[in-house]
């Protein structure tokens, strides 16, 4: 009977151990909040130096856009992050939340093709062939039409989107709805899509992943994504006529389109239409999702605050080529988030 | 500890008593709570996945099973994709997996040199518990880029004649997964089938040898006849496992969409599918009908489960054990 | 006659050539895979992989102390509750039950075992976790479920080995049912039911499937509080093997590494306890 005791001794110490650790909670709280990859890498840094002006620990989850809405309709978290606008059925089954965008960036189109220099030239149109499976190889006349001076190689092309539910997902059909008509009648718009061709990886990371690990592969990460893996991306061409990359230039360009923000705050600047040459066609708003009543208003309040004030949270997001909010649009999520009360 | 039979008090021997059968009471209690709740739990899974598919049954009915199309933008599901990648990959995983289980099992039953078998026995039996998130980290990093840059060409140009072998070569698809639901079924199906031949009768194996039988014609004669309902419910617990194997399948397979013939083309499994969706679901429909994936991966591997104790039971019934 | 004995001979060798090739394939490449993890976890096993918590975007360097602890946690709570119940299902289905209800029982967990585990997972998310949120608590539960019918099944061929004249001579002196299974039966197999508990611990601790529905939802540091959701190693090495981060691909085999060598030493301390168990047993 003596093996009995030993293990339960040894158990109990490890468990003695690690409970002390575990008990040394940050002083000023935790909020949760889970959801979109596009916006983690802001998000991060947001944590990193919320906590060492507030010490309120943020608790970030990048599940994804899709898990984020089902997280923070369950209240499985304090808040969520999407990229996708939640539509009116989600926003009834969320039962009194709110969006506020939050945030601003670009989608990019990754490729791993060794020898082919940084933004190769493409268009929405052609983008939409090669993931309808059209367009199947690099050297397809379409492609080389739009880039006569690079020796494409004659290499499959594995094109890979999100197999999991994701606002970046909504953000490239988005575009590739506005561009292709053919595209807009077979898919459609949404965060996920009833892929045709190519694989599937999960979250940000995975669709950056897969795309790194396989040669002629091509993807849509956020650009924060693609800069910080050293991946190419492509300089797409906009309704201008110019070929642009996803750069602050070319995102700010695209967001000085809204005028006013609709009530809902769902902002759409896919596609910015014929005027500014600089505007890169796949920008995107990402919001984050709060309860109107919450437990924890105040800090939430206080949190988001400081995410979207120009001299804080959006001073932070230069680096990682996430323009500031358009004054316009602070104006809108800083009205928004008054609405967020401590529940009783 | 036994009982004081000598105290001549009879108070100390009736508290004992009753002590006794409190305690008795007590575990029997206990056990068979633990016993009956084990039977309860088994019948609450089900019960409780039937009942999460239920909204997407009312929906689809039974035509779910084989209508194709996965539209998450349309609320429109059905699992007949998946089914197919399910079926495709297990079945020829196991193709490769079975003999080469077998032939494991008699090397290491009849073949190998007595040191070997200890070793190599030991080594099969811990690969058996490697988590399947292992091999599909090896699955990713190490078996992808090999496939498509080695693998699939060389068996494109040799193969490509069949419509297994054709199409653009990725680093994920059917085959790797094929590969890697092959290395997990290995070591467990050959560690069963090397402990079945050790338990043939050496007299039989003996005997067969006296009679002038080669060790291979006795293996063929003897050991295989003796050990084939065992060796067959092996394979089906196999299989079992490669149906319901989630993790490393939807590391290297490609979520994809479509049926394809070829090989190299990406896939998805109804286990795969449900860890790339679910959390992420967004309509009660959608949820609903990953729930219904499960449900029918549930039935396949409660058959393919029944059948390998069906048939192990008949095979104790034969050998009288 | 020579020529047909001599193609037999030829069949044979060629045959066991078949076979010994198979084997050398086949354990090649599973020693592969294991030599592969070994090489690659090599440079990223250090002090930091154990200190560090998971690096946020765009940080250098960090760990999965957060990853570990969380797995000890919920394997400890895991086994908790499965151990307990396990043996006692065994006890139940060996020395209790009606034959027609140990065989009841004995099928659920023969089915119980071939649930695939990410079935377990949805399982558990629709009873719990809708409810509860997530959390290491209702993840342990999953893991649980996953760990009784090892726990069971292998008591139970324990308990079937210990010989009756040892109950029955228990009996006859007047010892009650329980004090003979708690003081005369169970000591003589803690062996075998220890080999059951590490086998079924080593199961639970490489899990993924349940942990995607009960435990995704996790923060940056150490924690070992049960109502929150934990940080696990399988959950992080699925997460960093699907990462472009080279960095993150070593810290992913460096764990995996650890999580082989974890269950290299169960299982084989689980071998090693039951050979003593055995040997106990029939040395009666």
């Amino acid at each position: 009977m003596t093996k009995t005791p030993k293990l339960l001794v040894l158990a109990a110490l490890s468990v003695a151990v690690v409970v002390p650790v575990a008990g040394a909670r940050s002083s000023g709280g935790t909020l949760t909040g889970a959801g979109s990859t596009f916006v983690s890498p802001l998000v991060s840094l947001w944590s990193a130096d919320y906590r060492s002006k507030t010490g309120t620990e943020i608790a970030y989850s990048p599940v994804g856009s899709g898990a984020g809405i089902a997280a923070i309709t369950a209240r499985q978290v304090d808040f969520g992050a999407t990229d996708a606008p939640l539509s009116p059925d989600q926003l009834q089954a969320c039962n009194g939340c709110v969006q506020i965008p939050w945030a601003l960036s670009a989608t990019s189109i990754i490729y791993n093709l060794p020898g082919v220099p940084n933004n190769l030239r493409m268009t929405g149109q052609v983008l939409a062939r090669i993931y309808l499976g059209q367009i199947k190889r690099w050297n397809d006349p379409a492609i080389r039409a739009l880039n006569p001076k690079v020796r494409l190689p004659a290499s499959d092309i594995t094109p890979v989107y999100r197999s999991d539910n994701s606002g970046t997902t909504y953000n490239l059909t988005d575009y590739l709805s506005a561009v292709s008509p053919d595209w807009k009648n077979r898919i459609g718009r949404g965060v996920n899509a009833n892929w045709p061709a190519g694989q599937g990886g999960r979250g940000s990371s995975g669709v950056a992943g897969i795309v790194s690990n396989t040669q002629g592969a091509l993807g849509y990460v956020d650009v924060a994504f693609a800069l910080k893996n050293r991946l190419k991306f492509m300089a797409l061409r906009n309704a201008s006529g110019a070929f642009t990359t996803p750069g602050l230039r070319g995102i700010v360009a695209a967001a000085a389109t809204v005028k006013r923000v609709p009530a809902t705050n769902e902002l759409h600047i896919v596609n910015p239409a014929r005027g500014d040459r600089l505007a890169y066609p796949i920008s995107t708003f990402t919001y984050v999702v709060l309860p109107v009543r919450s437990g924890k208003a105040a800090e939430l309040r206080k949190f988001v605050f400081y995410a979207v004030n120009p001299t804080q949270g959006q001073k932070l997001g230069p680096k990682l080529l996430f323009a500031p909010l358009p004054k316009v649009v602070l104006v809108a999520a800083e009205k928004t988030l008054r609405r967020v009360v401590q529940a009783v | 500890m036994l009982a004081p039979v000598d105290l001549p008090l009879s108070a100390l021997a009736s508290r004992r008593r009753l002590a006794d059968r409190a305690g008795d009471l007590a575990l029997s209690g206990l056990a068979a709570a633990a016993g009956v709740g084990s039977v309860v739990l088994v019948g609450l899974i089900v019960w409780k996945v039937v009942d999460g598919a239920r909204l997407s049954i009312g929906h689809f009915g039974l035509p779910f099973v084989w209508h194709e199309v996965w539209d998450p933008n349309r609320d429109v599901y059905g699992a007949l994709d998946l089914i197919y990648g399910t079926s495709i990959t297990s079945a020829v995983a196991l193709l490769f997996a079975a003999p080469i289980s077998v032939a494991i099992g008699l090397y290491l039953s009849e073949l190998a040199p007595r040191g070997v078998r200890g070793a190599v026995g030991s080594l099969v039996e811990m690969l058996a518990a490697v988590p399947s998130v292992v091999v599909g980290l090896w699955g990713i990093l190490v078996l992808g880029p090999f496939v498509q840059q080695d693998l699939e060409p060389v068996l494109g140009s040799v193969l490509g004649w069949t419509p297994f072998f054709r199409g653009p070569h990725h680093t994920g698809g059917l085959l790797p997964a094929m590969i890697v639901l092959t290395i997990m079924i290995v070591p467990i199906s050959a560690s069963v089938c090397r402990e079945l031949f050790l338990a043939v009768p050496t007299e039989l194996k003996e005997g067969a040898i006296g009679l002038g039988l080669t060790r291979w014609e006795m293996v063929r004669g003897v050991v295989l006849p003796y050990t084939r309902g065992g060796v067959v419910a092996a394979i089906l617990l196999g299989l079992g496992r490669a149906l319901g194997e989630a993790i490393a399948v939807t590391q290297v397979i490609g979520s994809a969409q479509g049926i394809n013939v070829s090989f190299f083309a990406l896939g998805d499994t109804l286990a795969s599918r449900i860890a790339s969706q679910y959390q992420g679901a967004l309509t009660h429909l959608a949820v609903s009908s990953l729930v219904y994936l499960a449900l029918i991966l549930l039935v396949l591997t409660l058959a393919v489960n029944l059948a390998a104790q069906v048939i192990v039971k008949r095979f104790e019934v034969r050998h009288g054990h | 006659m020579a020529t047909s004995l001599a193609r037999r001979r030829r069949k044979n060798r060629a045959m066991e050539a078949l076979a010994l090739a198979a084997s050398a394939l086949a354990v090649g490449v599973l020693g592969l895979v294991v030599v592969s993890v070994l090489v690659r976890a090599l440079p990223a096993l250090n002090l930091d992989l154990f200190t560090k918590n998971q690096a946020l975007f765009g940080q250098r360097g960090g760990g999965l102390a957060n990853a570990f602890v969380g797995s000890l946690l919920l394997v400890a709570l895991a086994a908790a509750m499965a151990l307990p119940v396990g043996v006692l299902v065994a006890i139940y289905v060996g020395e209790l039950a009606p034959p027609r209800v140990a065989l009841a029982v004995r099928t659920a967990l023969d089915v119980l075992n071939g649930i695939p585990s990410i079935v377990v997972g949805i399982f558990v998310y629709a009873l719990l976790v809708v409810r509860f949120r997530q959390s290491a608590l209702v993840a342990s539960v999953a893991l649980a479920i996953i760990m009784l019918p090892l726990v069971a099944r292998s008591t139970q061929e324990v308990l079937a080995l210990v010989p009756r004249s040892l109950r029955e001579a228990s009996h006859a002196l007047g010892v009650s049912t329980w004090r003979t299974v708690l003081r005369v039966v169970l000591p003589t197999t803690l062996g075998g039911i220890l080999t059951g508990a590490t086998l079924a611990v080593a199961r639970a601790a490489g899990e993924t499937a349940p942990i995607l529905f009960t435990s995704t939802l996790f923060t940056n540091s150490v924690s070992a509080d049960p109502r929150q959701p934990v940080a696990s190693v399988p959950f992080a090495i699925f997460t960093y093997s699907e990462s472009p981060d080279p960095n993150l691909h070593r810290q992913a085999w460096a764990a995996a590494f650890v999580l082989i060598v974890f269950v290299l030493l169960t299982s084989l301390g689980a071998r090693y306890l039951l050979h003593r168990s055995r040997r106990n047993l029939l040395a009666r």
